[in-house]
């Protein structure tokens, strides 16, 4: 049928104003619902103009007209099929402390990524290891520039405090916000990659693997074993399960999307992913500050024997962190 | 008739959209261009908030300047990705640039888009800005047929265009108080009869578009229309067609075609 635009056009202007008011009004404010009568209207306005749309795509050429009651029935649809988050609720304070407790819920839920992670990191350090241990002259290649030297002078100089600034408070903070940024950054990445079906991730903690490895048989060998624990253990007690966990994330994104068309709850599962990040951030927010702060001082300002307890404490509470928070509240959901 | 209505954007990518009640709408996909330039306003304003912010808390940590870069540099980095997020999760899948450029972030089932989805697409900011200025997202937005960067890819949702449009105007392009053509009713009908519902629409097409036309495209588009109904589908007498213009011709075999008009009154 071939439409009259002119005479149809002059009956349905009416109707598409009076959604697109309706309309208006509720994009303006999303926190705002409907009474019952206001959608009964939006609910028939919307037919109307969707048979409105069909009339004109079917009967007529008139692409400007078309365009405009696609836009409008886009609209009112997305109006229609869609709840948005109410704005009140997403700022009480309890939603955001409910990510402390849901950070291990999905660290245990996805665990086998994270296990997927450790092994490919641990492999890393196994050939990094034995790459420094079987051709010392590999570290060349395997360390950047600022491990090669030799680790007799840079524990002197790192005991001595000449490569501190100073002002150390101050330059220990701006240092520790630049760690927190680029490990965070680092670790995103990671968690990112898992769009390349995780290979871009297995590849990152995998270097990662290789370049711990290299360090921690390189300064062994020379026998300066207990300084680098000492070193590294303060804040790579978070940094490590941090990094582990972004690739934990990667490997679980690469998953999600192999498998997206089986997946019935994307929004569940995009929201794990999330947690995830938002949970390892946290981690490196701490672990950025014992670098800066704790780390970089050693004996004898602070001897050996007590950063390798801080360490150990801080690992206790980690494990017990992710083992144990939250499981109440799912026995309790249970029941 | 729907595959020959080819919309004056019609080059660019597009999602169409089945609603449950089956009805069809598509909506314009915004390209790398437009993205770009809205992302770059937004980094100014971010840019210009962060100095903003720095300025106060240099101020504030007057006597402590280490703390001072402490907080700038992070707040700038947690500012970097929370604007983006944000702005679109709770202002209708828009930022500042995007709204300045009619840009809008929706879910890729047509649904707008929702808090975790805008988190997600600009936390991967981190893969598509590599190695520099956005390539991979680049790369990924020309090879994706819904104009994704990974992102996107993998919270699901697409930038659309979203110009607006003003309810269309009630033009009356064929209203006329008489028509000639109504005193040869059997004419009229043959009209009626074997004009294609193509040609009919493409008739009032071209009466609608008028002002649109060059003054000599219209010229010729009307006169080859008149000559094709007059030769081929039904010939009115001659003294009448030489009295009237090609567009008259038109607008009157538009009304026979629409029946919209009142019969004419014969004097006598």
């Amino acid at each position: 049928m071939i439409l009259n635009l002119e005479r149809f056009q002059a009956q349905a202007r009416p109707r598409w104003k009076k959604l697109e008011a309706l309309i208006g009004s509720l994009e303006s404010r999303p926190d705002r619902r409907l009474n019952p009568a206001e959608a009964e209207q939006l609910q028939e306005l919307y037919a109307q103009v969707a048979a409105d749309l069909n009339r004109v795509t079917h009967g007529a050429l008139a692409p400007e007209l078309r365009q405009y009651l696609e836009r409008l029935v886009g609209r009112a649809y997305a109006e229609l099929y869609h709840a948005p988050a109410m704005r009140s609720e997403i700022w009480q304070p309890r939603r955001w402390l409910r990510i402390f407790t849901a950070f291990p819920e999905s660290f245990r839920r996805q665990s086998r990524y994270f296990v997927l992670s450790l092994l490919v990191t641990v492999l890393g350090c196994a050939l990094g290891g034995l790459a420094v241990s079987y051709d010392p002259a590999s570290v060349d290649v395997l360390l950047p520039a600022d491990y090669l030297h030799n680790p007799g002078e840079r524990v002197h100089e790192e005991e001595q405090g000449q490569r501190q600034h100073p002002h150390s408070a101050q330059t220990e903070a701006a240092f520790s916000a630049q760690l927190i940024r680029h490990n965070i950054q680092v670790a995103l990445l990671a968690a990112a990659l898992g769009v390349t079906f995780g290979i871009g991730t297995a590849l990152l903690l995998f270097e990662n693997g290789i370049l711990l490895g290299a360090v921690a048989v390189h300064y062994t060998k020379q026998g300066f074993g207990l300084f680098m624990t000492a070193w590294l253990l303060p804040h790579g007690v978070f940094e490590i399960p941090s990094i582990l966990i972004a690739g934990q994330a990667g490997f679980y994104l690469a998953r999600l999307l192999l498998h997206r068309s089986e997946d019935r709850n994307v929004r569940h599962s995009m929201r794990e992913w999330l947690v995830l990040v938002a949970g390892l951030a946290m981690m490196l927010v701490w672990s950025g500050v014992m670098e800066a702060f704790f780390s970089q001082h050693h004996a004898p300002v602070l001897p050996y024997g007590f950063k390798i307890a801080v360490a150990a404490a801080e690992l206790a509470l980690l494990t017990i962190y992710l083992s144990l928070v939250g499981r109440k509240e799912i026995g309790a959901e249970a029941r | 008739m729907e595959d020959t209505q080819s919309p004056r954007a019609s080059t660019a990518v597009e999602l169409t959209v089945a609603t449950p009640e089956g009805v069809l709408f598509r909506l314009p996909l915004a390209g790398p261009a437009s993205r770009l330039y809205a992302m770059l306003l937004d980094v100014a304003i971010v840019l210009g908030t962060v100095n903003g912010i720095g300025l106060l808390v240099y101020w504030i940590f007057a006597k402590a300047p280490g703390f001072g870069v402490m907080v700038i540099t992070l707040s700038e980095f947690a500012i970097g990705f929370a604007y983006g997020a944000l702005m679109e999760g709770f202002w209708n899948g828009q930022t500042i640039g995007k709204r300045l450029f009619h840009l809008r972030v929706i879910d890729q089932t047509g649904l707008p888009l929702r808090l975790e989805q805008a988190w997600v697409r600009n936390l991967m900011r981190v893969l598509d800005a590599l190695p520099f200025a956005y390539l991979v997202g680049g790369i990924s937005v020309l090879s994706s047929p819904l104009m994704q960067r990974f992102g996107d890819r993998v919270a699901g949702t697409l930038v659309v265009r979203q110009t607006p449009l003003g309810v269309p105007g009630g033009e009356c392009w064929t209203r006329q108080k008489y028509n000639s053509f109504t005193e040869y009713p059997s004419v009229a009908m043959h009209l009626r009869r074997a004009a294609t519902p193509e040609l009919a629409s493409l008739i009032q097409d071209a009466l609608r578009r008028r002002n649109e036309l060059a003054p000599y495209a219209r010229r010729e588009i009307y006169r080859e229309l008149a000559t094709y109904l007059q030769n081929e589908i039904s010939s009115f007498p001659d003294e009448l067609v030489e009295r009237l213009s090609d567009e008259q011709y038109l607008i009157n075999a538009s009304g026979v075609l629409f029946g919209d008009q009142r019969p004419s009154r014969v004097k006598g």
